[in-house]
């Protein structure tokens, strides 16, 4: 029997070892996951200014509350994107969730009991910031999702002196100036747009601006309810036809197919003098004032709404782009996790302080009565100007990508990609895409 | 009349052209890699990319090193040595019993090794992430070891079989003889004589261990189990305008083989080819 | 016999039957549980349901319904043959004449050698981000030099994107291939190339009549390699474009992972998972069958 013993503890040692290997992994993980142990994590999304804001918060509540501590990880916006899903199917989601709002993807960690209703444990946090804002972290009359961030309208910036160089007037208001603009940038040698394409979901910007211009909040709102056909609505193929127009007429950089935008590669352009301008959301300014500094200083970095489109129905006042940023709580997380995640949410969360910090970023909180706190700052024409912006909005549509459905959002961003490349018409965008809905 | 190949009456022109022209080819991005990583964000606009830097900067050097590449190196290692550690030891205990071993379930084990040759590892990849998250091992490193054991167990079989085939029957009986039991047998007479082979296929399977990206990519998220091949693209996202700083990243990878390369050339040339190169 | 292995007084009857078939357990244990059943578990999930969150459904053949109509996945499966074609086509040559040049016994040859072996230090995903960032079109390389017809949109132009690739895969395993050819073209026998000398044939017939057919094995193995190899290109894929623009680089595995990992149809990523291993096992014991090698070594899967 010598031999089948030995055999056999060997066996024992090897799983030994692995299951060792295997507790060491996890005990230096603990926090996470079902919360092993009495402190809470976060992931969020980098870009300034909340990353360094959020960073500092976080350190100084681990300082005061040094047996509720909170493990924060920073990620790039795309990698988030891909990591958080697979993290929350494993078991593995942070306690605070990171999100776009109660749409597409949490209401999909709703269906699967992913995430915690919030309803009634976060009045604190929510007395804090816009009901507006706050409306865009409820699903089916629950809260679940409290807002964590500025609120980010998506508009065109341009450089002042690539305006005053080609001589075109700022702001541009309507479709056919846009386009007319198109020559006279190309004239002095600079890109009239830049798009980072490689990123695909700025391309979607367009559309959610095209068409809603086109054809009003109803455009998309019948994809949304899950219309037969909504895709192939002549309003969504007139918004597609646009894009391409604008591609044709050489609108965007040469081979902006290649520039991502994690790496704010898109807006350098802008600052560097290579294109005059950028449709992208209002987090771009603390970017602008990130990367270049001076640039922002010397005031030659200005902004204006999306122009309108002849004999458009949409209001020239609705705007697209993000409400805020939210925060929910996994329901994996262990009770005392989530009980430190709600008393951060409700003592913390976008406090005096952090709202100080965003306007100091140029970035506009989603809060009540700071519009004279953002005129006396110093991006103060900025910040009043987008503020008003989304206070005035009858409708602020949140990014599409976010409110569908994780398979027609993929489809969505593909097929966009190839309607920017000219490899599909309108028509065969709207044909595919309509196999998405209620799929 | 030795020298035959090669060595013909009149230089191979065209051969030779050839091999300089490749030589570019190969070259030519490694350089600038190396060049551009020694150069300051405002040098690399402003240089001209295929000179070298006047006065060369260790910035891009210094960032990446603040981005916690020495721990994503740490993880690789980890994962690296981890799952050739337990390879080795798991594949040299089944070669010893399916060359030794003359009854049906050695040989049967074989076959069932063999068949798994051909199993693209990657393909697995969603029941893997399924196990893996049911078993608790999400996000660690083990997640990473315990499957490339599992996908480098039948080449390492393969060769190591082939290996201990070769150690005569004689030496075997004699040490049964000397009534030394398995164990002794397998570290005394097994290990010792067949250790080219072991070095050999510890080599490949350590390239492919620490050269995988999909496996990092979808069993493991947060920073601190991040390995290297993976962090290089993570890295890019955040980084992405600085070009100097990824190449950087990228050269800082390449010196832990290189290193390798210049100690044991001719040992990693065999495992890298380990089971093709006959 | 087996019972006798068991028996007592291990000495005699290992002396007999040999070791404990018990020592090939761990093995065996690994190979079950980390391949075998992910292999089956592939299978399975090809009938499931899953959105790797919610509780799992059975699908029946909806998924397999799925792949052979939609029209992204069809495209994957040609692109990836294209792949396999054309980087089977160019790399093949390419390795072969490397091979031969580097078996030479000269002395630069030898160096040369030396040199060619540096693309193998890094890593996939090393050299993908590598070239990524070299062929920007507003950050890299072509910009700096202003070289106007190297300042393409190397990889956002969809007919420039594949080529892109498929040059830079060729440059991280041509260096591969052509190590194998080298020590092909070492075990030759120099005595055949002296008596085809002796008949008066010059250097391009001793190609062809000796070179070529003595590397039979060596071709089939290398082209092997390459073309079971195809199938597995992930990681260059993955770093370089994601598969854009559009899908105009989406190949098989690339669409297995995006339709399983963003798109989080685990069923459908799995029928694709199952479409590859089907493709690249048949393809294997078909090569080998056509080349007449046994060798179980050519059907190891790519690097």
């Amino acid at each position: 029997m010598l031999t089948k013993k030995r055999a056999v503890l060997t066996f024992t040692a090897v799983a030994a070892m692995t299951l060792s290997m295997a507790a060491c992994g996890t005990g230096g993980t603990g926090g996470d996951g079902g919360g092993s142990n009495d402190s809470a994590s976060v992931w969020y999304v980098s870009g300034a200014p909340k990353e360094t804001l959020w960073k500092d918060q976080f350190a100084a509540w681990n300082q005061a509350n040094p047996d509720q501590q909170i493990k924060a990880e920073v990620y790039a916006n795309d990698a988030y994107k891909e990591k958080i899903r697979t993290a929350i199917g494993a078991g593995n989601a942070p306690t605070l969730v990171f999100s776009w709002g109660a749409y597409g993807p949490v209401a999909e960690y709703v269906s699967a009991n992913q995430i915690i209703s919030l309803e009634g444990k976060v009045d604190e946090a929510l007395s804090r910031t816009l009901d507006s804002v706050d409306a865009a972290g409820v699903l089916d009359g629950v809260q679940y999702a409290v807002p964590n961030g500025d609120t980010q309208p998506v508009m065109l910036f341009y450089n002042k002196d690539l305006f005053d160089q080609a001589g075109v007037v700022a702001p541009i208001t309507t479709w056919e100036d846009l386009l007319a603009s198109i020559p006279k940038f190309k004239a002095i040698g600079v890109a009239p747009f830049a798009l980072a394409g490689q990123s695909k979901w700025p391309d979607l910007m367009w559309l959610e601006y095209l068409a809603d211009r086109v054809g009003g909040p109803q455009t998309f709102n019948d994809v949304v309810a899950g219309k037969e056909g909504a895709w192939s609505s002549p309003e969504m193929i007139q918004a597609l036809t646009y894009i391409q127009d604008l591609v044709k007429a050489d609108g965007f950089q040469e081979s902006f197919g290649s520039t991502t935008a994690d790496s704010n590669a898109d807006v350098a352009l802008v600052h560097t003098g290579k294109a005059a301008m950028i449709l992208q959301g209002s987090w771009a300014y603390g970017s602008f004032k990130n990367d270049a500094p001076e640039f922002v200083s010397a005031g030659k970095l200005g902004s204006f709404p999306f122009p309108s489109v002849p004999g458009g129905k949409g209001d020239q006042a609705d705007i697209a782009g993000n409400p805020s940023n939210y925060w929910s709580i996994s329901s994996t997380a262990s009770a005392a996790a989530q009980e430190i995640a709600l008393k951060w949410l409700n003592e913390e969360n976008l406090d005096a302080e952090y709202v100080d910090g965003l306007i100091a970023g140029g970035a506009i909180p989603p809060v009540e009565g700071i519009r004279d706190k953002l005129a006396a700052s110093d991006d103060g024409e900025f910040l009043t100007a987008a503020y008003d912006l989304v206070l005035n909005a009858p409708n602020f549509q949140s990014s599409w990508d976010q409110v569908l459905s994780s398979v027609a959002a993929q489809e969505m961003l593909t097929n966009l990609d190839k309607i920017f490349n000219g490899q599909i018409t309108p028509q065969e965008f709207a044909a595919n895409m309509d196999k998405t809905i209620n799929q | 009349m030795a020298k035959i190949l090669g060595g013909r009456r009149r230089p191979n022109i065209i051969g030779g052209l050839f091999g300089w022209i490749w030589l570019v080819i190969i070259l030519t991005p490694i350089y600038y890699m190396v060049l551009a990583s020694l150069r300051t964000q405002g040098d690399y606009y402003k240089d001209n990319p295929l000179v070298p830097p006047l006065k060369p900067s260790m910035r891009a050097y210094r960032l990446v090193f603040e981005n916690d590449f020495g721990r994503y190196l740490l993880n690789s290692a980890i994962v690296t040595l981890g799952a050739v550690a337990i390879l080795l030891i798991v594949t040299l205990m089944a070669s010893y019993v399916i060359v030794r071993n003359r009854g049906q379930v050695a040989q049967r084990l074989f076959r069932v090794f063999l068949l798994g040759l051909a199993i693209p590892a990657q393909a697995t990849i969603v029941p893997l992430y399924y196990m893996i998250t049911k078993m608790g091992l999400y996000d660690t490193l083990i997640a990473l070891v315990l499957p490339s054991v599992g996908f480098g167990i039948p080449i390492t079989v393969l060769i190591l079989v082939n290996f201990v085939r070769d150690i005569p029957g004689e030496l075997f009986e004699s040490m049964t003889i000397d009534g030394a039991g398995n164990w002794r047998t397998l570290w005394n007479l097994v290990l010792p004589l067949s250790k080219p082979a072991v070095v050999t296929v510890g080599i490949y399977d350590a390239l492919q261990v620490w050269n995988g990206f999909l496996f990092p990519l979808v069993l493991t998220g947060k920073p601190e189990v991040r390995v290297l091949p993976y962090s290089l693209f993570t890295y890019q996202g955040e980084h992405g305008a600085d070009t100097p700083a990824i190449l950087a990243a990228v050269v800082l990878s390449a010196l832990p083989i290189l290193a390798a390369y210049i100690i044991g050339r001719r040992q990693l040339v065999a495992g890298l080819t380990a089971g093709f190169g006959k | 016999m087996p019972d006798k292995a068991h028996a007592p007084g291990a000495a005699t009857s290992r002396g007999r039957s040999g070791p404990s078939p018990w020592l090939a357990a761990p093995a065996m244990a690994f190979f079950g549980i980390f391949a075998v059943i992910p292999l089956l578990g592939v299978v399975y999930f090809s009938f499931m349901r899953w959105d790797g969150m919610s509780d799992m459904t059975f699908a029946g053949l909806d998924n397999w319904k799925a792949v052979f109509t939609d029209s992204t996945s069809l495209n994957a499966m040609k692109l990836s043959l294209v792949v396999m074609i054309i980087s089977w086509a160019t790399q093949t040559p390419v390795s072969l004449l490397l091979g031969v040049f580097m078996a030479g016994k000269q002395k630069y040859r030898a160096v040369l050698s030396v040199l060619y072996f540096l693309p193998l230090l890094f890593s996939s995903a090393a050299i993908g981000i590598g070239f990524k960032a070299m062929v920007d079109p507003a950050f890299g390389l072509a910009s700096q030099l202003r070289l106007g017809f190297l300042q393409r949109d190397w990889l956002g132009n969809p007919s420039l994107a594949i080529g892109t690739v498929l040059f830079v895969i060729g440059w991280a395993f041509v260096p591969f291939h052509s190590l194998l050819y080298q020590a092909g073209v070492r075990q030759i026998p120099a005595s055949m190339y002296e008596a085809a000398m002796i008949d008066g044939a010059g250097a391009w017939k001793q190609f062809w009549s000796i070179t070529l057919p003595q590397l039979k094995y060596t071709i089939a193995t290398s082209s092997t390699l390459m073309v079971v190899g195809a199938l597995t290109y992930f990681d260059l894929f993955y770093v370089m474009t994601q598969g854009g623009p559009g899908d105009a680089t989406r190949i098989l595995p690339l669409d297995m992972y995006l339709t399983g990992f963003r798109s989080f149809q685990m069923g459908k990523a799995s029928t694709i998972a199952v479409i590859l291993v089907v493709v690249g096992l048949s393809l294997s014991l078909g090569l080998n069958r056509l080349s007449g090698s046994s060798r179980m070594e050519s059907q190891m899967e790519g690097l």
